[in-house]
């Protein structure tokens, strides 16, 4: 080698980067996938439906890249909207012409315009599309990033945007206030509940031979792959909306007449809960829906006893259901000293910060930033950190054992007692995991007071 | 519930415009802003600060290069965080404001670039004036995201970098005989490692030196730098000859197939003056890197290139450079190839999907989308090889360049081992434990007992009609499924003589 090459790091750029150190006061890094793509997620999945978006070439590509791989694998349509586009104020017209590419793939029932930041700064308006294009429904969805601050929230104006297409409006009372009768389309749908929420696919079987014990059933899980399920929306005995964002479906629902149980049924006290609560909303016979309450929450208690972890845990995700999560690790016997998310404060999360707090949490954080997250790892020095990408990044570097939660989350069960063992179990199993994350820690970084910590503690899991 | 009867389709005024506006589907090529962020990022000590919404930081910065680059994430960008305020009242100044002093109080030594995004460039945020005059200034790069693509971006960026970060910077800097310099790649370049690996080695066996791989391996105080070498070599012909030219060196293009590989490395070894030292290089890589390409030609593998059909949809470098490998040097049969940045007369992705779902050539080089396309197409037998982005992936390894001697013979292995695949796959095969219930063994009895059925020349063309489209390597056991149901079919029906009309009815 000469000498000129000395200076040059021969190295890929991301090995040139040092971790963040903690910084003071600021928050600067709000976290969050694109808002948008959360409508993406549970639209492009809808069997029937095809996507027109109007946006910029960059958002376009970031947000088919994505929705290509985790979401729809399908086409998606878009007109070309550059500088000369937008000033010629041709938006409506560009909009209609993408909604009518996407309309001709066979079989489509409706198509989803999605109108981004641009698009919205350029005026695009509901009045602005057809309600049809021919033959086939058109649907506005608007979620420029700047307005809707995560994805959670943009899954909830997606939700909502069909929901006030398919659900009609309250029900009929007669002279007398009562309700006129449903119409029965098989069994009656007001001893039915529907689940609003991303869930793992088990949970929802779990759940529905919970409700047959009680003589209610499951009629479906919002957001679902058929428009059918928004169309019965309207005229089931209630929604539970499993996680807290779900605020605008939730408002149509209730403006429609149809009862709202908030929460989910994770772990022992949550389970018992949630049961009771679906009970009472469906008039289920309350000595029946006691007895099937206590049985499941005794079941959640045993199995818990039966699986205890220890050790402080973050939980710090972007989803908006990290409360939930975190309550089911603390009745399993973890400290979960710092909970935040990325969704803001509401009336559905305050029985879940309420029993957290009351449970040795010493902070949960809305609307978080990564720089928050940070300064917490500071602060409670935890064993395993669920985290954002980024912030796994950080832990990791720090040779604590981190996941990334989004994917931990989605990939097994965790309602009522099926959903327990499954769970506590990765992450008493991440918690035995210290000594790989340091040794990789020492072996990349040359770094290694985690090691030194753990070698004062016996070790649990040795790599030999 | 709303009313969901089809109505006659209204001819609005807008709807009548609409037919005029310009459509895509599926972008392959993103914006100027990402080109921005993706090259001035890979520079450690820059950090960007880019004035958008938080979705625009977000897909660039993670969710993306997650899957194109296989980086965690982004460290050094950080957003202004546009909000609806920010949009439609206050403006981004005091956003941006913001993160500037947050972040020089995290990374004082970096060189805080903010740049300009759709939605800020939307709202007309030019902030270059005030972030000038702060102390020390902050530099401001708009990105004509509204208006170029990434690749005039990147090669518009790399431009400024050097103006803004090299030029002025350059004193007596010798210019070193040996030197050279490699401009690319960027984040976001597919398969970028293993091609930089490859031309490494090459420029070193024509008897180079590399001074600076630029942004890729550089730092931002680096860039004078650039003046140091001797000949440049642009990785991607997407871009790069901006800056190239502008540096007024000789340059050359990294090469992909045997041919263009050996002019490369002949045309570097004379613009450094070591002629022989390349001519002596070539003779050992035929004996050491392309051996297998020799083998392969000579063996019963190569016959097979010559009647197998392909297609390629990615980036111009390797959309180009697969048409000569493996269409002009190897003799294999080109379906359509397109390039991007896209030229007349290619197929944009409207053409490529109505393509591939009538025909699926044995092998398609592309991206996700052409993944999709296959898929929507039912394609079984059609091999599909990751070759541009987008799509989710890894290439990280050095071992799997398409450029240079070590790329052809990785394409060239790669290739042959589908095609084994393919030979596995459909040979008939004996099953142990019986599908669907029945005894095991052999497919049926229907071939075994069909001597005496009679085809007429109308059938059999009628049969050849229906594996039309299947590649050549499939044909065959496409041929004999088909074949095996007719005649099965007419066994049931006691037909002994095939017509059209049976083997219509039998593969209804």
């Amino acid at each position: 080698m000469s000498e000129m090459t000395k200076s040059i790091p021969a190295e890929n750029p991301s090995s040139n980067h040092q971790g963040l150190s903690a910084p003071s006061d600021l928050g600067l890094t709000p976290q969050t996938m694109c808002p948008a793509f959360g409508s993406l997620r549970v639209l492009t999945r809808i069997d029937g439906l095809q996507t027109a978006m109007v946006t910029d070439a960059g958002c376009l590509y970031g947000l088919s890249f994505v929705t290509h791989f985790y979401a729809g694998r399908k086409s998606i349509s878009a007109p070309v909207l550059g500088t000369k586009e937008l000033m010629a104020g041709n938006i409506a017209e560009a909009a209609i012409a993408a909604c009518t590419e996407a309309a001709k793939t066979p079989g489509t029932k409706l198509v989803a315009a999605l109108s981004l930041c641009v698009a919205e700064t350029a005026g695009l308006t509901e009045e602005m599309l057809p309600a049809q294009i021919n033959g086939v429904d058109v649907v506005l969805i608007r979620v420029p990033a700047y307005a809707i601050h995560t994805h959670p929230e943009a899954k909830d104006i997606a939700i909502n945007a069909l929901l006030k297409k398919y659900v009609a409006p309250a029900r009929k009372t007669d002279a007398t206030g009562v309700e006129a009768p449903l119409s029965r389309e098989g069994p009656d749908l007001r001893h039915q509940v529907i689940l609003m929420g991303e869930v793992f696919p088990v949970d929802p079987l779990s759940v529905d031979m919970v409700l047959k014990k009680m003589g209610a059933s499951l009629a479906s899980n919002l957001p679902s792959r058929n428009l059918d399920d928004y169309r019965i929306a309207g005229k089931v005995g209630a929604i539970a909306a499993l996680h807290p964002f779900y605020t605008r479906s939730v408002a149509t629902l209730r403006a429609a007449g149809v009862p709202i149980v908030s929460g989910a049924p994770i772990g022992a006290d949550g389970s018992y809960g949630w049961i009771k609560g679906i009970g009472n909303a469906l008039k289920l016979d309350p000595a029946r829906v006691e007895e099937v309450a206590s049985e499941e929450r005794e079941k959640c208690r045993a199995i818990i006893q039966a699986n205890r972890i220890e050790g402080k845990v973050h939980i710090c995700g972007y989803e908006g259901n990290e409360l939930g999560y975190a309550r089911l690790l603390v009745e399993a016997g973890a400290q979960a000293l710092y909970v935040s998310t990325s969704i803001e404060k509401s009336l559905y999360t305050a029985a879940d910060e309420a029993w957290l707090k009351a449970h040795g949490t010493v902070e949960v954080v809305y609307r978080k930033t990564l720089e928050q997250d940070i300064r917490a790892l500071d602060k409670h020095k935890p064993d395993l950190v669920l985290g954002t990408t980024p912030l796994s990044v950080e832990a990791k570097l720090r040779g604590i054992p981190s996941m990334y939660y989004t994917n931990q989350l989605s990939t097994r069960p965790l309602f009522l007692s099926a959903g327990l063992a499954g769970t506590i179990s990765l992450i008493k199993d991440a918690l035995s995991r210290a000594p790989r994350y340091a040794w990789m820690r020492e072996f990349f970084t040359g770094e290694n007071d985690a090691t030194d910590a753990l070698n004062a503690k016996p070790v649990i899991n040795t790599m030999d | 519930m709303t009313e969901n009867v089809p109505v006659a389709p209204a001819t609005t005024p807008e709807q009548a415009k609409a037919s005029a506006a310009q459509i895509i589907r599926d972008l392959d090529t993103t914006s100027g802003y990402w080109a921005a962020v993706w090259t001035i990022c890979c520079l450690p000590d820059a950090h960007v600060i880019c004035d958008a919404p938080i979705g625009c930081f977000n897909l660039v910065g993670t969710a993306v290069p997650d899957y194109t680059d296989a980086i965690p994430h982004i460290e050094n960008l950080t957003p202004s965080v546009m909000r609806e305020q920010e949009v439609t009242m206050l403006g981004t100044a005091g956003a941006v404001r913001r993160a500037v002093d947050g972040l020089r109080a995290i990374h004082p030594d970096r060189q805080m670039i903010v740049v300009s995004t759709a939605e800020s460039e939307m709202i007309s945020s030019d902030h270059g004036d005030w972030l000038g005059k702060l102390d020390p200034p902050v530099s401001f790069y708009w990105s004509r995201s509204l208006e170029d693509d990434e690749w005039v971006g990147r090669d518009r960026v790399l431009l400024w970098l050097w103006k803004n970060f090299g030029q002025g910077g350059v004193k007596d800097q010798p210019v070193l005989a040996r030197a050279v310099n490699i401009i690319g790649p960027t984040y976001g370049c597919f398969n970028s490692p293993a091609d930089l690996h490859e031309i490494k080695r090459l420029i070193a066996g024509a008897g180079g030196v590399v001074n600076l791989v630029y942004p890729y391996e550089a730092a931002l105080k680096d860039t004078p730098r650039l003046s140091e070498s001797a000949v440049n070599v642009v990785l991607h012909r997407e871009y790069g000859d901006g800056l190239a030219q502008e540096l007024g060196k000789p340059f050359l293009h990294a090469p992909v197939g045997i041919r263009e590989t050996t002019d490369f490395i002949r045309e570097l070894g004379k613009l450094l003056g070591a002629g022989d030292q390349a001519e002596a290089f070539i003779e050992h890589e035929k004996k050491t890197t392309l051996q297998p390409i020799w083998d392969l030609w000579r063996g019963p593998q190569g016959d097979w290139f010559s009647t197998t059909e392909f297609a390629v949809v990615a980036g111009r470098t390797y959309a180009d450079g697969l048409v000569k490998f493996l269409g002009d040097e190897l003799g294999m049969k080109l379906a359509f190839a397109t390039g991007h940045p896209i030229k007349p007369g290619e197929m944009d992705n409207i053409a490529v999907r109505n393509f591939l779902h009538k025909r699926q050539p044995g092998f398609v080089f592309g991206s996700i989308n052409e993944k999709i396309y296959l898929a929507e197409a039912g394609a079984r037998a059609t091999h599909f090889i990751p070759a541009g982005f987008p799509i989710p992936i890894v290439r990280r390894a050095l071992g799997t360049p398409f450029m240079g001697y070590s790329g052809a013979v990785y394409i060239a292995q790669e290739m042959v081992n589908r095609f084994y695949e393919t030979v596995f796959n459909y040979l008939p095969i004996d099953t142990v434990t019986p599908a669907g219930g029945g005894t095991g063994g052999p497919p049926g009895p229907a071939a075994a007992d069909t001597g005496t059925l009679i085809w007429s020349d109308a059938a059999r063309a009628a049969l050849e009609a229906r594996v039309e489209g299947i590649p050549w390597l499939s044909r065959i056991s496409a041929m004999r499924d088909a074949r095996t149901q007719v005649e099965a079919y007419a066994l049931r029906q006691h037909i002994n003589q095939v017509t059209p009309e049976v083997v219509q009815r039998a593969i209804a």
